[in-house]
């Protein structure tokens, strides 16, 4: 667990990157079981819930995420066990409650992000996501501001990126939506130089355009 | 772009007269050989010594302080010690001094608190007396046109290859490197500490500098990464940059909360940021000083399509197979001879005992005499598949073989070749048993612009690097 007033949840960051017009799989703040139901019921099944508190850094760690709830039932279980899950790994943790969303289809999964280097500033990160990005560290990263050009050969340039290109019957990315995506979150930090640190992971890529499933914004 | 800088920069690259300090009649020190070295290359303006000891140096008198000085004074090089620094920058004021070069050391590089604020008391002071400071902590101004010479007197011709460096010990390298492989310097400068003028003063200065047409650099650091970057994406467009950037493993990244922050490492950022800049990156001096003598010999966009002569006599059949693999794994493409080629040298060497597809083993000529062999080179390096080729020479195989005569009119031969077929030739002399007679045909070769290497790897990823620099620079 890290103590930071300064990580914003998912619902802020997403709220943030929205305004931005970054796309994002908006998610919703639902402080009771009841309140988890009804936005479940408005959004339309099947949903996602996650543990909302910006006190906790590796969600699905301590039990924080549940997928693909298709009724009023299995949300409201869901919520019970992920407040009860967190609060036993971390005790302290100041819980707000649970975000809800809908549950995206899958996609090509990447991730895109930006930390400060103590020279040259902000530096976007772009990859592939899951496993790929964590274990064989197969990303690339530009300096911002990030022009269109550097996107596209930000992408070009990780090993995995015929994964992007369709791979056994799986669905191309289409590579201008991340390049647009990419520039965009550029525009964003530059605008924004408050910001420290920032993860859009997962992002999922699908043939006509790329979502950022999660987010977490960091600020100084 | 950087049209002003010339004029600012011309008193550091072509001082009408240089002030050194620090200079003793009778004790051998920095400053005394800074005067003799200036004296022996021929500079053409003027010398003043300046050191307490009085006498003479050089036929110079010494004079006792900077503002005795009769004349005007546009670069002053400073070797005393780091007390007199703030003075000294004084008395360049007073003399109305454009350019000062510290090489005295002792400030921000001792990581001491009394080094880095003495540093900033003449950054100070420079800027009220409107003097710019090279250094501290470093060698200054080598500019062969004008006849500076580097440290210890080292002269070079004049060329189109400019380079910076932040190590002083690097830019020696480079220098010496250049003589030895005929790598020819406009101007070059290692600007130490760089307190004031830095990294892109330097960058903006060469890209405007009409003399420089490819410029290498050598940084480990910089104290405003988005000047320097917005600086090299400008240098960038206007004439190829190759930089070897120092210090990549160092331990930098910090505890972070995000993925993206774990990841980074500050090695990762300047090959973005060199990247982004059309930047040339290069990991070695080795390859630092290969990538500049192919810039400096070859045009851009010459292509990658190979012809790789792997062996001119025995041994040759390993040699072509390991060379070609060599090119390939460096980028190259390597493609087929021409059906008319392929018969002309299987009518001239018969089938057995060379390989004559490409890469090519004349070996057979060995038989037959210089004239075959000479026949056989042209009908390789006549062929339309290549843009460019690589002869492989084993000196101490051939020097048996054809005696030293006869490898003087082997490279005689390659030199004539190159002219006669406008197609860029480069020759790979690996070391072995025969270093004397190796060294003489490479300076043979060099003298006569073709480009030698030690190896097909180095050659390979020097004309890939050159090939990689055209794309970036065509896609843009």
């Amino acid at each position: 667990m890290v103590k930071s007033q300064n990580l914003l949840t998912e619902v802020e960051s997403k709220e943030l990157l929205k305004k931005a017009g970054i796309p994002v799989v908006e998610a919703k703040l639902a402080r009771s079981k009841k309140e988890a139901i009804s936005i479940s019921r408005e959004i339309g099944f099947p949903v996602v819930l996650k543990i909302s508190s910006s006190d906790v850094v590796h969600k699905s760690d301590s039990g924080g995420v549940r997928l693909g709830l298709t009724n009023a039932t299995q949300v409201g279980k869901a919520y019970s066990q992920i407040t009860s899950s967190v609060k036993q790994a971390y005790p302290e943790a100041r819980i707000d409650g649970v975000s809800v969303q809908t549950m995206a289809p899958p996609g090509v999964e990447v991730i895109v992000g930006m930390s400060k280097d103590a020279q040259f500033g902000p530096v976007l990160m772009f990859g592939l996501g899951g496993i790929l990005v964590e274990v064989l560290k197969d990303v690339s990263f530009r300096i911002v501001p990030v022009t269109e050009r550097d996107a596209r050969e930000m992408i070009k340039e990780i090993k995995g990126y015929p994964v992007l290109q369709g791979y056994r019957g799986q669905k191309a990315a289409s590579i201008p939506a991340l390049e647009q995506l990419i520039v965009k979150v550029s525009q964003f930090v530059e605008k924004n130089p408050q910001i420290k640190e920032l993860d859009l992971n997962p992002i999922f890529a699908y043939p006509d355009k790329a979502v950022a499933v999660d987010a977490r914004v960091i600020l100084e | 772009m950087f049209e002003e800088k010339l004029k600012e920069f011309e008193p550091i690259f072509y001082p009408k007269s240089i002030a050194v300090v620090g200079v003793s009649a009778t004790s051998i020190k920095a400053g005394s050989l800074w005067v003799s070295d200036l004296r022996s290359a021929g500079f053409p303006g003027l010398i003043y010594p300046v050191g307490s000891s009085g006498g003479r140096i050089a036929d110079l008198e010494i004079l006792p302080n900077l503002r005795l000085i009769p004349g005007e004074v546009d670069y002053v090089i400073v070797a005393v010690p780091r007390q007199s620094a703030l003075e000294l920058l004084d008395d360049c004021t007073a003399k109305n001094v454009k350019a000062v070069h510290f090489f005295t050391a002792g400030f921000s590089e001792t990581k001491t608190q009394q080094g880095r604020k003495l540093e900033e008391q003449m950054l100070e002071k420079a800027r009220q007396g409107n003097v710019r400071i090279i250094g501290p902590n470093c060698i200054g101004v080598y500019c062969p046109e004008h006849k500076i010479p580097f440290v210890m007197g080292i002269l070079g011709e004049s060329g189109s290859v400019g380079f910076i460096s932040q190590s002083g010990g690097v830019a020696t390298k480079l220098v010496t490197i250049g003589i030895a492989r005929h790598i020819k310097y406009s101007k070059g400068v290692s600007f130490g500490n760089g307190i004031d003028l830095d990294a892109s003063d330097f960058l903006q200065y060469l890209a405007a500098d009409p003399k420089t047409r490819v410029i290498g650099a050598y940084l480990e650091g910089t104290r405003d990464g988005a000047r320097l970057f917005t600086t090299m994406k400008q240098v960038g467009k206007i004439k190829p940059l190759v930089v070897w950037k120092g210090g990549r493993t160092e331990v930098g990244a910090q505890a972070a909360m995000s993925h993206t922050g774990s990841l980074t490492s500050p090695a990762s950022i300047w090959s973005a940021m060199l990247k982004q800049a059309g930047a040339v990156e290069v990991h070695s001096l080795e390859e630092l000083t290969d990538t500049l003598l192919i810039f400096q010999q070859l045009e851009h966009g010459q292509g990658t399509h190979a012809a790789i002569i792997g062996g001119l006599a025995d041994g040759g059949g390993g040699n072509s197979v390991a060379a070609g693999d060599a090119c390939m794994e460096n980028g190259l493409k390597i493609p087929p001879l021409s059906l008319e080629t392929k018969q002309e040298l299987t009518d001239l060497l018969g089938e057995v005992g060379s390989i004559l597809r490409n890469p090519v083993d004349v070996s057979q000529a060995q038989f037959r005499g210089l004239p075959t062999l000479f026949q056989a080179i042209d009908l390789v390096v006549r062929d339309s598949i290549s843009d460019i080729v690589l002869i492989q020479e084993d000196i101490e195989i051939l020097l048996p073989i054809y005696s030293r005569q006869g490898l003087e009119e082997i490279n005689e031969f390659v030199i004539e070749l190159g002219r006669r077929h406008n197609k860029p030739i480069i020759v790979v002399l690996p070391p072995g048993s025969a270093e004397p007679e190796r060294f003489q045909i490479e300076q043979k070769l060099l003298a006569a612009s073709i480009p030698v290497f030690c190896s097909m790897e180095r050659a390979a990823g020097a004309i890939c690097k050159l090939n990689h620099y055209s794309c970036w620079q065509e896609a843009k």
